[in-house]
């Protein structure tokens, strides 16, 4: 057998292991690189386990029973999928989830649209650029209790700016213009607030995307006799697309969960026209306590959210694999 | 084809053009010639090739292409095409139609049938036709390179612009594309502005060699005029392997040389030695390198570096006699003196 310098390595460390003093061997035993891992990771994972993982399964437990949490002496029963019957032929449950599906996809198209512009004109490097993208940040730097509340005030329709400044443009009186307590316009109401609010963060997401485009891409483009039109189809956008997409799936994925923004604004009203599925969610859960089955809906949004996260994922690799 | 005129061109770059990249530059590239721009990082080659393309505004000076100047024209109606150091491939797109691309542009109206012959021409011309339907992103540097030069050729401009289009592959491959290139010219009968710090490069692709120096034309001519017959120290000290020797005026007595002059340049060819006893140098280190022996020779205090071939007897230490024939003779300011 020929001797491979790791094996004289090995012969070496067995030498030195075999001089060590018991005591000694099993504190450097303790020490390896594994146990070390192990120890960094430990508190993250058992505060993950404690806040995220048990409380799952203990919802997804929950969601078999009638259990109820504010009669915690009651007997618990099993009722099978009970639960789950009940959520999905509540036309209450579908009417919130068509409310929350209105509200994502009117907030990603909107915030989309003008983040990118937004990127699209801050990556012109102009004069300034740097002190207007600190600027255009600020609304995503605050609390949203802070926006739900201040925009709370902007919407009043008797001293409220929204209304004033909407009046003065269109001539339409202010007593009119009830932002959160007409049916029509509540819905909106909360879609301008969330777009207000994060489009800067899919701006900055867009810029980043738009800043990895090399200028020479355009140059060659350029004495290839591309037009300007045709350099944002072929270039820009091809190559901004992956961080679109992911701006568009961490939006997504907040925006579905909407809750803090909505209950500030309007609290799922006027009637239940803002009624997002969290607001419901939260109703059934912590106004009707009825913990079963509202634990059962939670597992349905969970599965929705994840199976679709999972499928935009997949086509987000897809285009950043080409 | 077309000619391209170059006239007092000049631009400068930083706060209140603190940096001047090319300064008065005047060239005339003849139609269907190969001129090499050859020069240090910093000389100025890649903007003037930008200046020449329209990428970059000159302050002063004007260029003309087949005649027509160009001024205030962009890089689309210069009829041009660019071979940039980077591969600039369009990414998401197949190697296919990042060869169709420059022809799709509507300006052309060029119909599919051409285009799709032209493309198919032009990939077996750079060797790349076994991979049309590749990514651009899945190619290695020498294919992305060879799609980068093939985009260029698809289009039949008034002049290719190539900036160090081999410098990022590896020598074998440098070589053999350096090899093709020059085929590819020739029967296309292309004109060719090529910039590089390559001197094989210059001296193997060129019909003419433009030396540039910190934004100045230094000297241009043919490889062998450039190599035979520089201007100055800078244009000596560029070509040539190894280094031309620069000894001070007065190291070998008995030297008859031009008055005035202050440094000789002697390259490998106008180095004479021979093994000999009490000789004036001595041998102080053979490197070998195959086909040849690079010889380390120490005369005094000087130290030359001159090619020898492999078979000769000697060993570091030896003795040895050294003379010049026909040296270049440079003056106090680096100039040649004739």
């Amino acid at each position: 057998m020929t001797t491979s310098p790791n094996s004289y390595a090995d012969k070496a460390a067995e030498v030195a292991a075999r001089a060590t003093p018991e005591r000694l061997v099993v504190r450097v035993r303790a020490l390896s690189d594994r146990a070390i891992a192990w120890l960094f990771i430990a508190p993250t994972i058992v505060l993950l386990l404690a806040i995220n993982i048990f409380p799952l399964f203990w919802a997804i437990y929950l969601s078999f029973t009638n259990f109820r949490a504010n009669r915690p002496n009651a007997e618990v029963k099993h009722v099978g999928l009970d639960n789950y019957t009940r959520v999905l032929n509540d036309p209450d449950i579908w009417v919130s989830m068509q409310t929350t599906a209105h509200f994502v996809f009117w907030t990603i198209l909107l915030q989309t649209l003008i983040g990118f512009a937004l990127a699209y004109l801050i990556d012109r490097k102009f004069r300034g650029h740097a002190f207007w993208t600190t600027l255009i940040l600020i609304p995503m730097m605050l609390s949203p209790a802070v926006v739900g509340n201040f925009w709370r005030f902007l919407y009043e329709p008797q001293i409220g700016l929204f209304a004033y400044a909407v009046s003065f443009l269109t001539g339409i009186p202010t007593s009119e213009i009830q932002m959160l307590g007409s049916v029509n316009l509540a819905p909106w109401a909360i879609i301008i607030v969330d777009t207000w609010m994060w489009t800067p963060y899919v701006m900055l997401i867009c810029l980043a995307g738009l800043r990895s485009i090399p200028d020479y891409i355009y140059e060659a483009a350029e004495v290839d006799r591309a037009s300007n039109w045709r350099q944002f189809w072929s270039i820009t956008v091809p190559m901004a697309l992956p961080f679109i997409m992911l701006a568009v799936l961490f939006r997504g994925i907040e925006n579905f969960k909407m809750f803090d923004m909505v209950n500030l604004l309007t609290g799922g009203g006027p009637g239940s026209t803002t009624e997002v599925a969290s607001i419901t969610l939260k109703r059934d859960a912590f106004e009707a306590w009825a913990t079963g089955r509202s634990s059962a809906f939670a597992i349905v949004l969970f599965v929705a959210v994840f199976g679709l996260a999972n499928i935009y994922v997949k086509a987000l690799n897809r285009v950043k694999q080409r | 084809m077309a000619d391209v005129t170059l006239k007092g061109m000049t631009k400068s770059f930083g706060k209140g053009g603190a940096k001047r990249a090319v300064d008065g530059i005047d060239l005339h590239i003849a139609d269907g010639e190969f001129v090499v721009l050859l020069g240090p990082t910093g000389a100025g080659k890649t903007t003037t090739l930008r200046l020449i393309a329209g990428i970059e505004t000159p302050d002063a000076g004007t260029v003309s292409i087949g005649g027509r100047p160009m001024a205030g024209l962009a890089p689309a109606s210069r009829d041009v095409a660019f071979v940039f150091q980077q591969y600039s491939l369009y990414p998401h797109l197949t190697v296919y139609e990042n060869l169709a691309f420059p022809l799709r542009s509507p300006a052309r109206r060029m119909d599919a049938a051409t285009i799709d012959a032209r493309v198919r021409e032009v990939a077996k011309m750079v060797r790349i036709d076994h991979k049309l339907e590749s990514r651009s992103t899945r190619l290695s540097g020498g294919e992305m390179q060879r799609v980068a030069i093939g985009r260029a050729l698809v289009r039949r401009p008034s002049i290719y612009l190539m900036d160090e289009p081999l410098s990022s592959l590896d020598a074998k491959l440098r070589g053999e594309l350096r090899l093709e290139l020059k085929r590819i010219q020739k029967d296309l009968g292309a004109t060719l502005l090529y910039v590089t710090h390559d001197q094989i490069e210059a001296m193997t692709m060129a019909d003419r060699i433009g030396i540039l120096a910190e934004g100045r034309l230094v000297q241009i001519g043919t490889p062998r005029e450039i190599y035979a017959d520089p201007a100055n120290l800078h244009v000596a000290a560029r070509l040539g392997q190894p280094h031309i020797n620069l000894l001070p005026a007065g190291l070998l007595p008995g030297v008859e040389m031009p008055p005035g002059t202050k440094t000789i340049g002697a390259r490998t060819e106008h180095i004479a030695i021979a093994r000999e006893e009490g000789g004036n140098a001595r041998i102080d280190w053979i490197e070998h390198l195959g086909d040849q022996n690079h010889l380390h020779i120490k005369l005094g205090e000087q130290k030359l570096v001159t090619l020898a071939d492999p078979d000769m007897a000697v060993a570091p230490g030896d003795p040895i006699s050294l003379s010049l024939k026909n040296p270049l003779y440079f003056g106090r300011d680096g100039q040649r003196l004739v």
